[in-house]
This record gives structure tokens, C-alpha cells and sequence, in this order.
């Protein structure tokens, strides 16, 4: 009976742990992977909005945030109308914008604003070049500056520089070079201290240097 | 046991607890369900997603009143209280945002041109990229509908309207003498490089309470912003070279441009129909900065220095032995400062103040005339913003205008002057029924102080989306404007002239694809009319008029791979009874059918981008003195063909070719007559042509920037 009884206290302790201390680890560790395997508009606005309660909810921390905004980036692929992909990227922007009341002049949320402009470009490239181009390096470079040892900061240089190479038809614009500093920062180590931190990005890299650096 | 049974009872307790939920629908006011929509309880992590249905669940614990919040992009937040300890089934509508995303927009009468909204028909770069405009923004404004070739001039001549009723405007302040000086019958060009700004609006009639002084047409024209990115910028081209400079900072931005302007080596190898002594010379300077004063503030500056001068020699008509020698110089001064400010969520702010002084010095023999205009213009507006269906916009504005001429000739020089002053005030209101419907109604007043008189605008607009992609639109309004400056200055109280524009449009907007038809109908009245324009006892301020016609435009940029096409076709009746018509008469600047065919072309393998353009006028009247009929002679009709290629050489170097007129068609705008008649009593003609067959322009662009991948490609 004794025993009963301890079982049933030691649920419901293990409940208020969770249901406490627990709860933003537990969130992020379903939400994060949800929000890049998500395959539909659905399952992925699903992550998206559970990642803004989360940020909403959690008054000092960016992560969910960065998450979150990573998700309206990834919607831009649910959809063909140019207009809904600007309201997505329009979206991303507000809510690094969020992210950086609570960390500002983040390497990590600077990244992802050039991703966003990248995005942009790719929209519309024959009347988006001049500015989004411009801006997206502008971010990458503000990105490194703040952090060297931003790996995605130097892989989404790379990709910036390859695409813009490509363009004008001449060689990678030295993106192989971003590629592979950025796959050693990579390979070197990572983040300890915070298990949410950005992590992504060195199968994504292996990958362009594959196809873009090799043969 | 008994604390065991307390046990269960405090479990199934909370069970029951977590057995109430929160259920049920989420719609937009269509009824349509909205899918992704964040369900949650405030301040907690639960909460749910609607699914294709738009139905949520979300499970809830505790007994604490909770407060349950809906939000999704495009729509307003929605909240309510709930009291957890019952099951709850809702349906909830949510209020859709009207934004500029997808609010219906008001376009009758104008054509936008934006980098920022994506619904626009044009793209400020299309302005650079149109073959035959010379980077000249009138010059691309010429290929849509509701404008008039009239190529001896290179202005834009407005649904029946004279060059100079159209005005522009720079961040909401008057631009005076916007044209650059050019030798008589030949086309001038803007002041203002398209790069500057970063959305235009040009409108053909029916424009906003805000804007005055414009009996035809408004070219608004908004200034970029804070510079994001320094760089330099070379130019080395046929006609002259240019450096400028742009520094950005982290709240400021500077950019300075230094052009020098020579046509002399371009004039040696191109031959001229003018026998030039000195092809026209330019300096030119501009400059900007622009400071973030607070997160919503901004404050601008901007200015334009010039100075020019060309000089030529004119055969006298039926007299070719006698030769006049004609000058042309201009210094100008324009200074712009701006500054907006959002005081608080309702309440923005914008104010400016704008200074031209222009200096024309024209002399032709013994005869001169030096006319000094100077302008300035203080302006207040004030806007509320009561919601996103109410919007209310007014303010104030003083424009004071002062000319000073010298008219000189073998007799002896006469001066004349006049110093205008006109007060005016505006208010106008934006409201939306819905993101369907829109109304715009708009007062404006004003006071000249030369004729002491006030004058009363009403506008009207609205727009009514009739499908996701279409809608249509239309305006109302009375129009003011003084006078030509010649008129004024030998009446100084001579009356305004007045137009009432009725304006319908519809508009098609799909992927890459628009399509824009416009009807409209202008009366004119108090147009000055005279025997002699320089006999100003004789002028009578009682000339009519009317226009009426018809606009198509069509745009593509999707059908053909890498190309974007558009077409404009404009249908023109017109008849003006003024100056020294002796009645009724269409003037000899407008032609019935204007039609251009614009096409650009990116064509990767040569990494270039190709433009031409094609454009067509219909025959034009003038005044055949040998014809005892007024206005009865007939221009043949006009066609230009035009090309230009952009070759992106590097990231950093960019050359740009075009030709004007590749076909070398001898277009003929009107016809000039000897003042006096033979002894045959037949007076001598000469056509009016351009200065050349072609035009034939070479340039290279180098761009430096720190960072190396910032290219001019953008500028193409």
C-alpha cells in the first residue's frame, strides 16, 4: 500500500517538474526538430505558432524565436504566390526582431535576417538584385563581425556569394573558401552550454560543397 | 487508506480538470476556414493550430479565469476571457488587418512605381531599363497611356494637358523649372536621376486633395531612405562623366554626385542638324543626407546644383544668309529638407520646406530675356490614423512664387515681375468598408494673393475589388492652376485656370501579368485667350476646352522566358478654345493615337540585358501660314524605333549602349514659318526635327564598394 501511495506521490512530483522546470526543455526539444522535418503548411505553421507560445511565454529567451522565424523562412516553400512568400518573409523579420529585444546584436539572428533577405532575392531576382543582394551580405558580414565563429554566418555567405558568381558567370565568387571555414567551425566543436542554440548547417554545407566546390 | 481515497479524490480531481477543453472553429468573415492560426492561452505554452478546417482543440487545467488568444498573419489579434472549469465551443471570426498587402488600392488616374509594394504595375528600375528613355524619367513615363509624344520638347504632356501642367513634387514639396534647359524645339531632360528614389507615383488625373498648382498631372516622387550600403560609383560616358559617393552609417546616410556634362566630342562625330558654336555644357551636383532622428523619425535633406550653357546659330527661315545667334544658360539652386515623425500610434507628422531658384538667360541676336524664378514652399500635414478602416490626412502649405524678367531688344529692355503667394489648406479622408472598398474624399483650398481670390477643390475617389485579381476604380475633382508664367507676368492678377477630370479605370492584376483600361473626360474653363500675347490689355479669361479618351495598358512579364513586354495605347479627343485660337481647335501638341511597345530581355548567355522600344504617334496639327485655315497642316505621322544592351562585364564594371531612333526615320513635329512673306506672297516653311537622326550613347559604370559584390547590375 506504502508503496501505492510513494508511486502515486512520485507521479505527481514528476508531473510539477514537468509541468515546471521542464517544461521549456521539453517544448523545444519536440518543436525544434517539428519545425525542420515539417513537411506541410500544416504540421509546420504547428511548430511555428508552439515556438512563438514558447517565446511569448518565456520572458529571456531568443531561441524560440530564432525557431520560429527559421519556420517562416521554410514557409516560403508551401507556397506559390509571390505575394504569401513576402508575407512569411515580412513575418521572419518581425519576430528576429522580437528575438533581439532579448539578445541584441545577435550573430545568430543576424544570420537569419540575410537568410531572409537571400529569400528575397530569390523571389524576383531581376528587381530584387540590387537591394536584397546587397543587404544580405550586408547581414552576413554584420553576422561575422559580431561572432567569427558563426558557422551558418559563413555558410549562407557562401551560398550569397555562389549564387551571385553564378550570375555574372565567373568562378564562386570565393564561396568554396566560406564552405570550408565554415565546415571546420563546424567540425571543431560546438555549443555546450546552451543545448537550443542553433545547431544546423553542416550537412547543408558538406552538400553545397559537393555540388557547388567538387567536380 | 483514508489518505490513500484523499489521494484518488485529488487525482480524479485533476483528471476532471484536464477533461475540460477549449474547442471549436476559426473563419474569416467569408465563412472560409483559416488554417495555422495560433490558438493559446495567454502567458502559457498551450495551445493548438487549426487545421484545414479551422478547428482546434486545446485541453486546459487549473481553475484560474484564463484569457484565450487568436492570432494569425493578416488579421487582428482576437482575445477573450473563459472560465476553465467548463467545456468551451467556440466560433470565432477574425477581423482581417487592412494593410497595404491586401487593401484594395485607388488607382484611378495614377501609375505607381515602387521597389517596396509588390502590387505595382511598374518597378522604379523599369524607369532605367526602357530603351529610348535615356534613364530620363519623363522619358519612361512617355511609354505609358495618357501621355503625348511631343518630342521637341522631352516633357510629359498629359490627356490633352500642356507640358507645363504637369508638376512634380519631391517628398511632397514643389519642384519649379524640373527640366534642364535645352536649345528652342529640342528635348530637355529631367533634373532628377531616377536612382534617387524609391517609389514614384505618376498620376494622369484625379490625384490627392494634397497636391495643388497642377491643372493635369502629379509626378510624386518619394526619396530613398537611409543608405543601407557605402560604395563609389565612376561613370565615364560619351556625353560627359560623373563620380558619386554613397557613406552609410548606423542612424545616417550621405551621397554626393558630381557630373560634368560636355557634348562637344559626341557633336564632332555624330552629325548635328544645328550648327552648334558651343554644344551644350552642364555641372551638376547633387547631394542628400538623411538622419534616423528616433526609431519612426527621419529627417532628409537634399539639393541640386547646376549650371549651363550652349550656343548655336539659327538660319532665318526664307533668309538663309541671315544668321542669329541664340544662347542658352541656366543656373539653378534646389534645396529640399523633409522630416517625418509617427508622434504617437494615431498621430504622424510630416513637414518640409523646398527653395528653387532658377535663372534662364535666353538671347537670340540683339533680343534677350533673363528670367529669375524663385520658389518656395513650406508644407504641414498632419495624418490620423483612427483604424485600419479610418484614415484622416490634413495640413497646410504656403507657396510663394517670385519672377523677375528682363525682356531686352533693340528698342530698349521692359522688366516685369510679379510676386504670388498662395495659402491652402487641405483635409482629406481614407475609408475602407472593407479591404474590398474604399473611399477617398478629399477639400482643398486656396488663396492667391495676386488675385485675391480663393478657390475650392473637391476630390473624390473609390475602389471596389470586384474579384481577387480585379477591381475597378474612379475619381472625381476640379483642378487650379496660374497661369504660364508669361501670362503672369504682364497680368499678375490674370485668373486660374480651372479643369474637372471624371475618371474610370479597371484594373486586372495576376502573376506577372496587368492589364488597365481608363476612360476619362476633362473640361477646362478660365483659359487665358488673347490676339496677341504680347498685348495683355486684349487677354479674356474666358477660354474652354475639353478632353476625353480612352487608355490601355498591358503588361507581361511571365508568357515569353526572361522577357517582360508592355503595350500602351491611348485614344485622345481634344479641343481647346484658347490663347489665339479663333474658336475650337485641337491643339498642335496632341495626336488622336499614341501606341509604344516596350520589351526587355536578359539574355544570359551573353549576360546582358537587351531593351527596345517601339512607339508611334498620329499625324499632329499645325498652323500652315500659307492657309488661310487655322490649324489645318498635318505632321506625317511619328515612329522611333529604340535599343539599349547592358553588358555586365564583372561584378564591378557595367557598359551600357543604346541608340535612339535605330531606323533612322525623319520624324517631323510641326512646321515654323518666316515671319514676313516672300514677294509671292508665301511664306517661308522649315520643318521641325530633332537635332539628329539617331542618338547614339556609350557608357561605362564601375562601381567600388568595400564589398566586392555590390554591383551597379542592380542599376540596370
Amino acid at each position: 500500500m506504502k508503496k501505492t501511495v510513494l508511486t502515486v506521490i512520485g507521479v505527481i512530483c514528476a508531473a510539477i517538474v514537468f509541468a515546471n522546470g521542464g517544461q521549456y526543455e521539453k517544448a523545444m526539444a519536440k518543436n525544434i526538430p517539428a519545425m525542420f522535418q515539417a513537411g506541410d503548411a500544416e504540421s509546420l505553421l504547428g511548430a511555428i505558432n508552439q515556438l512563438n507560445r514558447v517565446g511569448d511565454a518565456e520572458a529571456d529567451k531568443w531561441e524560440p524565436y530564432y525557431y520560429a522565424a527559421f519556420g517562416y523562412i521554410r514557409m516560403i516553400a508551401m507556397t506559390e504566390s509571390a505575394e504569401e512568400k513576402d508575407k512569411y518573409l515580412d513575418q521572419a523579420l518581425e519576430i528576429i526582431k522580437k528575438g533581439e529585444t532579448i539578445k541584441p546584436a545577435d550573430s545568430e539572428l543576424e544570420s537569419l535576417r540575410g537568410y531572409v533577405h537571400m529569400m528575397r532575392v530569390t523571389i524576383d531576382p531581376a528587381t530584387r538584385g540590387m537591394q536584397y543582394s546587397g543587404l544580405a551580405f550586408n547581414s552576413f558580414n554584420k553576422a561575422i563581425a559580431l561572432d567569427a565563429n558563426n558557422a551558418r554566418a559563413h555558410y549562407l555567405l557562401g551560398r550569397m556569394q555562389f549564387g551571385t558568381a553564378q550570375f555574372m558567370g565567373n568562378g564562386d565568387g570565393g564561396a568554396c573558401e566560406s564552405f570550408a571555414k565554415a565546415k571546420s567551425l563546424f567540425e571543431s566543436g560546438s555549443n555546450t552550454e546552451n543545448q537550443f542554440a542553433p545547431s544546423w548547417g553542416l550537412d547543408s554545407t558538406k552538400e553545397a560543397m559537393q555540388q557547388m566546390c567538387e567536380g | 487508506m483514508k489518505v490513500f481515497a484523499l489521494f484518488l479524490l485529488l487525482i480524479s480531481g485533476m483528471y476532471a480538470f484536464a477533461q475540460t477543453s477549449i474547442s471549436g472553429r476559426i473563419t474569416e468573415k467569408s465563412g472560409d476556414p483559416l488554417l495555422g492560426v495560433n490558438v493559446f492561452i495567454e502567458g502559457t505554452y498551450d495551445g493548438a493550430t487549426t487545421n484545414m478546417e479551422g478547428n482546434f482543440r486545446i485541453p486546459i487545467e487549473g481553475s484560474d479565469s484564463i484569457t484565450l488568444v487568436a492570432t494569425f498573419i493578416g488579421f487582428h489579434d482576437y482575445k477573450i476571457r473563459l472560465k476553465p472549469d467548463i467545456n468551451h465551443e467556440l466560433t470565432i471570426i477574425l477581423k482581417e488587418k487592412i494593410s497595404k498587402l491586401n487593401a484594395v488600392v485607388i488607382t484611378a488616374g495614377s501609375f505607381d512605381a515602387s521597389d517596396e509594394s509588390k502590387r505595382v504595375v511598374l518597378k522604379s528600375l523599369d524607369i532605367v531599363t526602357t530603351a529610348g528613355a535615356t534613364a530620363d524619367i519623363p522619358g519612361a513615363l512617355n511609354t505609358l497611356p495618357g501621355t503625348q509624344t511631343v518630342g521637341e520638347t522631352g516633357r510629359l504632356f498629359v490627356r490633352g494637358g500642356e507640358g507645363r501642367e504637369t508638376k512634380t513634387f519631391i517628398d511632397g514639396m514643389i519642384v519649379h523649372n524640373e527640366y534642364s534647359p535645352s536649345a528652342p524645339n529640342t528635348p530637355g531632360r529631367s533634373r532628377f536621376s531616377p536612382f534617387m528614389f524609391k517609389g514614384m507615383s505618376f498620376s494622369t488625373g484625379g490625384y490627392s486633395a494634397e497636391y495643388g498648382q497642377a491643372l493635369s498631372s502629379a509626378l510624386i516622387l518619394q526619396s530613398k531612405d537611409i543608405a543601407e550600403l557605402s560604395r563609389t560609383d565612376l561613370s565615364f560616358m560619351s556625353v560627359g562623366v560623373d563620380a558619386a559617393h554613397t557613406q552609410s552609417w548606423e542612424n545616417s546616410s550621405f551621397s554626393g554626385k558630381i557630373q560634368y556634362t560636355n557634348l562637344t566630342p559626341y557633336f564632332k562625330l555624330a552629325k548635328q542638324n544645328i550648327p552648334w558654336d558651343k554644344a551644350p555644357e552642364e555641372y551638376n551636383g547633387n547631394f542628400a543626407y538623411r538622419l534616423k532622428t528616433s526609431k519612426t523619425g527621419l529627417l532628409k535633406f537634399y539639393t541640386n546644383v547646376s549650371s549651363s550653357r550652349m550656343d548655336l546659330f539659327e538660319e532665318e527661315i526664307g533668309n538663309p544668309d541671315v544668321i542669329h545667334p541664340i544662347g542658352v544658360a541656366n543656373d539653378y539652386f534646389y534645396f529640399n529638407v523633409s522630416y517625418r515623425e509617427l508622434v504617437s500610434e494615431k498621430w504622424g507628422v510630416k513637414t518640409g520646406f523646398s527653395f528653387t531658384e532658377s535663372r534662364d538667360m535666353l538671347s537670340r541676336g540683339a533680343e534677350s530675356i533673363d528670367d529669375e524664378i524663385s520658389g518656395r514652399h513650406g508644407k504641414l500635414v498632419l495624418d490620423y490614423t483612427h483604424s485600419d478602416r479610418i484614415n484622416l490626412k490634413f495640413g497646410g502649405e504656403l507657396l510663394v512664387r517670385k519672377g523677375d524678367e528682363v525682356l531686352t531688344n533693340t528698342a530698349g529692355s521692359l522688366t516685369n515681375d510679379f510676386d504670388e503667394y498662395i495659402s491652402s489648406g487641405f483635409v482629406e479622408a481614407e475609408t475602407f468598408a472593407s479591404s474590398a472598398l474604399a473611399f477617398k474624399t478629399g477639400m482643398r483650398v486656396e488663396h492667391n494673393s495676386l488675385t485675391g481670390d480663393s478657390f475650392l477643390s473637391p476630390r473624390v475617389s473609390s475602389a471596389y475589388k470586384t474579384g481577387e485579381k480585379s477591381q475597378v476604380s474612379v475619381a472625381w475633382g476640379i483642378f487650379s492652376q496660374t497661369p504660364s508664367t508669361r501670362i503672369t507676368y504682364f497680368v499678375n492678377d490674370a485668373d486660374p485656370e480651372i479643369s474637372e477630370h471624371y475618371i474610370a479605370n479597371y484594373q486586372w492584376q495576376g502573376e506577372g501579368r496587368s492589364f488597365r483600361a481608363e476612360i476619362y473626360h476633362k473640361d477646362y474653363s478660365q483659359l487665358t485667350r488673347y490676339q496677341d500675347e504680347f498685348a495683355p490689355s486684349g487677354y479674356r479669361f474666358d477660354g474652354e476646352g475639353f478632353a476625353q479618351g480612352l487608355d490601355l495598358f498591358w503588361r507581361d512579364t511571365k508568357t515569353l522566358n526572361n522577357t517582360d513586354y508592355w503595350v500602351s495605347y491611348s485614344y485622345l479627343n481634344t479641343e481647346r478654345n484658347y490663347r489665339n485660337y479663333p474658336g475650337a481647335f485641337t491643339p498642335s501638341f496632341v495626336s488622336a493615337h499614341n501606341f509604344s511597345l516596350v520589351g526587355k530581355r536578359f539574355i544570359e548567355s551573353i549576360r546582358s540585358q537587351v531593351g527596345l522600344t517601339y512607339s508611334y504617334a498620329s499625324h499632329r496639327r499645325y498652323n500652315d501660314r500659307n492657309s488661310d485655315k487655322f490649324l489645318s497642316g498635318r505632321t506625317p505621322d511619328y515612329h522611333d524605333l529604340s535599343f539599349n544592351i547592358s553588358y555586365l562585364y564583372s561584378n564591378q564594371i557595367i557598359v551600357h549602349a543604346m541608340v535612339n531612333n535605330v531606323l533612322g526615320i525623319n520624324n517631323i513635329y510641326g512646321y515654323e514659318y518666316a515671319s514676313e512673306p516672300d514677294l509671292n506672297g508665301y511664306y517661308a516653311g522649315k520643318p521641325i526635327t530633332p537635332p539628329a537622326r539617331r542618338f547614339v550613347f556609350v557608357g561605362v559604370f564601375i562601381t567600388l564598394a568595400k564589398n566586392k559584390s555590390i554591383s551597379q547590375l542592380p542599376n540596370l
